[in-house]
């Protein structure tokens, strides 16, 4: 099954007029995808999906949290954290302040892993880490801080490559106990970040597409991973300007491992590794 | 050159196969080629590498909205989903796993064939599920070219037996013969 072109345009001017919702910047392929996804799950046809997205506020509010995509983990891409640990944040180490923005921060697994990385670097009590979605469910579940333990068993592979073992030192080796950090709790298959971790970010619902900087505060680094993927490069020239724009003139971007700034924007940034600094 | 693509879709009994398809093209082959291939959880990086050692064109792990290149492989990064936009674009996607996989064979087959209907050329090599069968289906019923490993010289028949029960195909072909074919487009 597939969605036409023609209902996906009339899906996209549907949400667009009814809400304060503009899709009609993102990726056409996986929004397809998605859309079509919710069709299945509600048993809808598109006639009946753009009628609900016109008369029923709850509904679209529920729609937009299916639709975007809110997979993440915790310490997703070693290689990127050992980088952050070890080049990137020490930058910041003389600052009295450092500001972290994570855009697009879905259920939180990065807001923590940047926080348990703060903290073995001494530097959490100088962070303000702010996390921001579209999607409010997924950032109550960030607030919770609680995770499946089973299905992500990667997690403590990557806390030890990241925290405890040093690329570039093979001898040194931190023996971090996990429960510095989170508690496992095995009968219940469930990580839970502890209180001092789950106090300290500043989460706020924010919309990429739609508004600009209303954290009113300027970063020395935004973590907006896997997000720009599911923009057109329209929508990702304007976000790539708002993060430049709240960057200060030291501050760095980093994105997913596979993702990179084209066009005109990238004049804006200067590439290092796997971050972004502003130019 | 009727053709815009290749697209190769693999698990488990593939690499030897894909390995040695890009080590028999010659450097100019005219197309780009997708390789979507199925590896080991823990199996994140040094995959490209791998397969580049010995393939006589370039092979690389796309980064988003990259557009694809003549004689150039372009492998689905681990843990993402690797679609075709319009204009030969590629788009990555960390969405659920489909069929437990990421990349998905499926999608990536999918995306391509309604991003080049009749100019796409669609493979399916060995492998130990039936992604793929779905996404060879639409290359086919797009009007491309679709071809399935003789299974009975595949490592792990699942993946091309089951391509084979949902859709008719073009060519049922040993690696030695798929390489030949490849090798004629000009």
């Amino acid at each position: 099954m597939m969605v036409s072109d023609q209902d996906y345009q009339l899906f996209l001017y549907a949400l667009k007029n009814s809400s304060k919702y503009d899709f009609s910047e993102y990726s056409e392929k996986s929004l397809k995808r998605r859309i079509l996804k919710v069709l299945t799950d509600h048993s809808l046809t598109m006639t009946a999906l753009i009628s609900k997205i016109k008369n029923d506020t709850a509904f679209v509010e529920k729609m937009v949290k299916e639709i975007t995509v809110n997979t993440t983990e915790l310490f997703r891409d070693p290689q990127v954290w050992q980088t952050i640990r070890h080049t990137i944040l020490p930058r910041f180490k003389n600052n009295s302040v450092i500001n972290i923005w994570h855009a697009g921060c879905s259920t939180g697994q990065e807001v923590y892993s940047m926080l348990i990385m703060l903290s073995e670097l001494g530097m959490l009590e100088k962070a303000r880490v702010y996390a921001t979605d579209i999607n409010t469910d997924v950032m109550d579940a960030a607030r919770l801080g609680e995770y499946k333990y089973r299905f992500n068993l990667a997690y403590l592979d990557n806390f030890d490559k990241v925290i405890k073992e040093n690329p570039y030192n093979y001898e040194e080796y931190n023996d971090v106990p996990y429960d510095k950090y989170f508690t496992l709790d095995k009968a219940n298959d469930t990580i839970k970040m502890l209180p001092f971790l789950r106090e300290k970010p500043v989460f706020k619902k924010h919309d990429l597409v739609t508004e600009n900087n209303t954290l009113y505060v300027k970063f020395d680094l935004i973590l907006c991973r896997n997000v720009i993927i599911y923009f057109n490069y329209n929508l990702q020239c304007k976000v790539f300007d708002l993060f430049h724009q709240s960057l200060y003139d030291t501050g760095c971007l980093i994105m997913g491992m596979h993702e990179t700034i084209l066009g005109a924007p990238a004049a804006k940034f200067q590439k290092k590794g796997h971050a972004y600094f502003k130019n | 050159m009727n053709y815009k693509a290749v697209i190769i879709g693999g698990s488990a009994g593939s690499f030897q196969v894909v390995t040695r398809i890009l080590n028999s093209l010659p450097k100019d082959f005219p197309l780009p080629i997708m390789l979507c291939l199925h590896r080991l959880k823990h199996v994140r990086s040094g995959f490209v590498e791998a397969l580049s050692l010995k393939s006589s064109i370039p092979v690389e792990e796309p980064f988003d909205k990259d557009s694809m290149k003549p004689g150039k492989a372009y492998l689905a990064p681990a843990n993402y989903h690797m679609y075709v936009e319009l204009a030969n674009r590629i788009a990555l996607s960390t969405e659920d796993t489909v069929n437990h996989s990421r990349p998905s064979i499926d999608l990536s087959f999918i995306t391509a064939a309604n991003a080049y209907r009749d100019k796409l050329i669609g493979i399916i090599l060995s492998g130990a599920n039936k992604d793929g069968a779905l996404g060879l289906k639409k290359v086919r019923d797009n009007g491309g070219v679709a071809i399935v490993q003789d299974p009975n010289e595949c490592e792990v028949k699942t993946m091309t037996q089951s391509a084979l029960q949902l859709t008719s195909v073009d060519y049922v072909y040993t690696t030695d013969q798929i390489i030949n074919y490849l090798q004629k487009l000009r």
